[in-house]
């Protein structure tokens, strides 16, 4: 179980970071995180609570029989502006699956995309990787690479922001 | 073809690791050696290499190209899978026509064969030595209904075809090492390659790559890859005809797929470490830029390796280098 010390740190972290959710799944604590309009909310589900039950009936599949909700809002960090990064960029590429992040059609070749670089909707970006199926991403919006977030080499998650694109 | 020439076929394959003079088998066959010496000259024409050296005799060094489209298509039981096929003498690569299919719209199946490939592709540029009909060289377009973090899944289940393929015609079991190569003991015979086009939520299409080592003597292949290479000539002793591995490996594929598409990973995920690579054996792991020692435990159940640390802790690796 995390402590409220571990959540509160967690909050902060996601606050200050581009990702909007986060689902985080151990033992059977679950927390999940939503940023709407620059806020945070915080959802903390306690699965199997003998005290609180909830009369809806699980789906079968659900490892749960019966599970409770409780909701933990935390007050926002002080409503910071977040437009601090928002005017520099108007897209992110994200990564559709989990694997590694590679620059370049090959080790030795040219970078797909420099910092700078004008790209189409079919631009290929990058590749990501996972079990020796490449990924070819391609930009999906057209306009310019302001930022590229991750390095050639490097381990992505799904739905991590690898790329910043300006209209 | 006539008995002369099917008998003079036989007698050059039976002596196909040293010559035969043209007096031995114009003896042999009963016919002169003019005669020994125009066969070897249709034959030639069918498209075996022959050998020719005063003094020493006849060779054959290369069979004819016999496969093609409609020998692979003649006697294909599957319902989908290679019913859309093209067969190139030489491509660059036969992914490389994948996508542009694929891109033009080819339907789920395309199958896309050479004889030869100039530019095989391997891992992120590793050439794969693709020689003259010496093995299985194919691309299949897939667009599967599924999510794209899904999709190295297919290439796992490839594997299970391919194992299963190769099992079945050698009597013997390989081994599949994570993800998707298949191994004699210590030695690669096949791989499996594969590109994707998706956007976040959907597949466009996949391009499956499989290279097969089939006919080569381990002399065939270069010298780099002599000891860590094999093929099904140098596990079973004897020749293959391709067409047939070709349409097996296409009947696994398709039942694996229907299968997968419809109930989920979980058999192939069974399967898959029926073959499993070194499971339970320690092996060194570089993930994200680092390294370290870790037992293989299998797979988990979404196609990840899952490793086990010295500490006891456990890891899904999507992504790493194994050094085995």
């Amino acid at each position: 179980m995390l402590k409220v010390q571990e959540i509160r740190e967690l909050i902060k972290l996601i606050d200050e970071s581009s990702i909007d959710e986060f689902d985080y799944e151990s033992n059977g604590t679950k927390v999940s995180m939503k940023k709407q309009t620059g806020e945070v909310i915080q959802e903390r589900t306690v699965v199997s609570e003998p005290v609180v039950r909830q009369e809806t009936a699980a789906p079968a599949a659900s490892p749960a029989p019966a599970q409770s909700q409780e909701q933990v809002k935390e007050e926002p960090e002080p409503a910071q502006p977040k437009e601090q990064n928002a005017g520099d960029f108007d897209h992110e590429i994200v990564s559709p699956m989990v694997g590694t992040f590679y620059s370049s059609p090959e080790p030795e070749s040219d970078a797909f995309v420099k910092k700078g670089d004008k790209v189409d909707k079919d631009t290929v970006v990058c590749i990501v990787e996972a079990m020796k199926l490449f990924n070819e991403i391609e930009a999906d919006v057209s306009g310019e690479i302001v930022e590229i977030l991750v390095e050639d080499g490097e381990l992505v998650e799904y739905g991590q922001p690898l790329f910043r694109v300006k209209a | 073809m006539n008995t002369t020439r099917n008998q003079l076929i036989e007698l050059l394959k039976r002596n196909n690791q040293s010559f035969i003079s043209g007096q031995e088998l114009s003896e042999n066959l009963g016919i002169s050696r003019t005669a020994v010496w125009k066969h070897m000259k249709e034959l030639e024409k069918e498209g075996y290499q022959v050998q020719a050296i005063p003094r020493k005799g006849y060779r054959i060094s290369g069979q004819p190209d016999k496969l093609s489209a409609s020998s692979v298509k003649w006697g294909l039981r599957t319902t989908w899978a290679g019913k859309q096929l093209f067969h190139y003498p030489v491509v660059e690569s036969t992914q490389a026509i994948g996508h542009q299919l694929a891109q033009k719209g080819s339907e789920e199946g395309t199958v896309i064969l050479a004889d030869e490939q100039t530019a095989g592709k391997g891992r992120m540029g590793r050439k794969w030595h693709s020689a003259k009909t010496e093995g299985i060289w194919m691309s299949m377009i897939l667009r599967p209904p599924i999510l794209p973090y899904k999709a190295p899944q297919i290439t796992l289940l490839t594997a299970v075809a391919l194992a299963e393929t190769i099992e079945s015609l050698t009597k013997s079991k390989p081994a599949i090492k994570w993800p998707n190569d298949i191994f004699f003991q210590d030695r690669k015979a096949a791989g499996i390659l594969t590109e994707m086009q998706a956007e976040q939520d959907e597949i466009q299409y996949i391009v499956l790559g499989i290279g097969m080592n089939v006919n080569q003597s381990i002399t065939d292949l270069p010298e780099d890859i002599q000891k860590t290479a094999t093929s099904l000539k140098h596990e079973t002793g004897t020749d293959w005809d391709l067409a047939p591995i070709i349409q097996q490996i296409l009947a696994a594929f398709e039942m694996h797929y229907e299968n997968y598409l419809h109930h989920g990973f979980k058999a192939v995920k069974e399967k898959w470490e029926h073959y499993g690579y070194k499971i339970g054996d320690q092996v060194s792991v570089s993930a994200n830029k680092q390294k370290y020692k870790a037992e293989i435990i299998g797979l988990a159940e979404d196609g990840a390796l899952k490793v086990r640390k010295p500490d006891g802790c456990e890891e899904n690796l999507y992504s790493a280098e194994i050094h085995w």
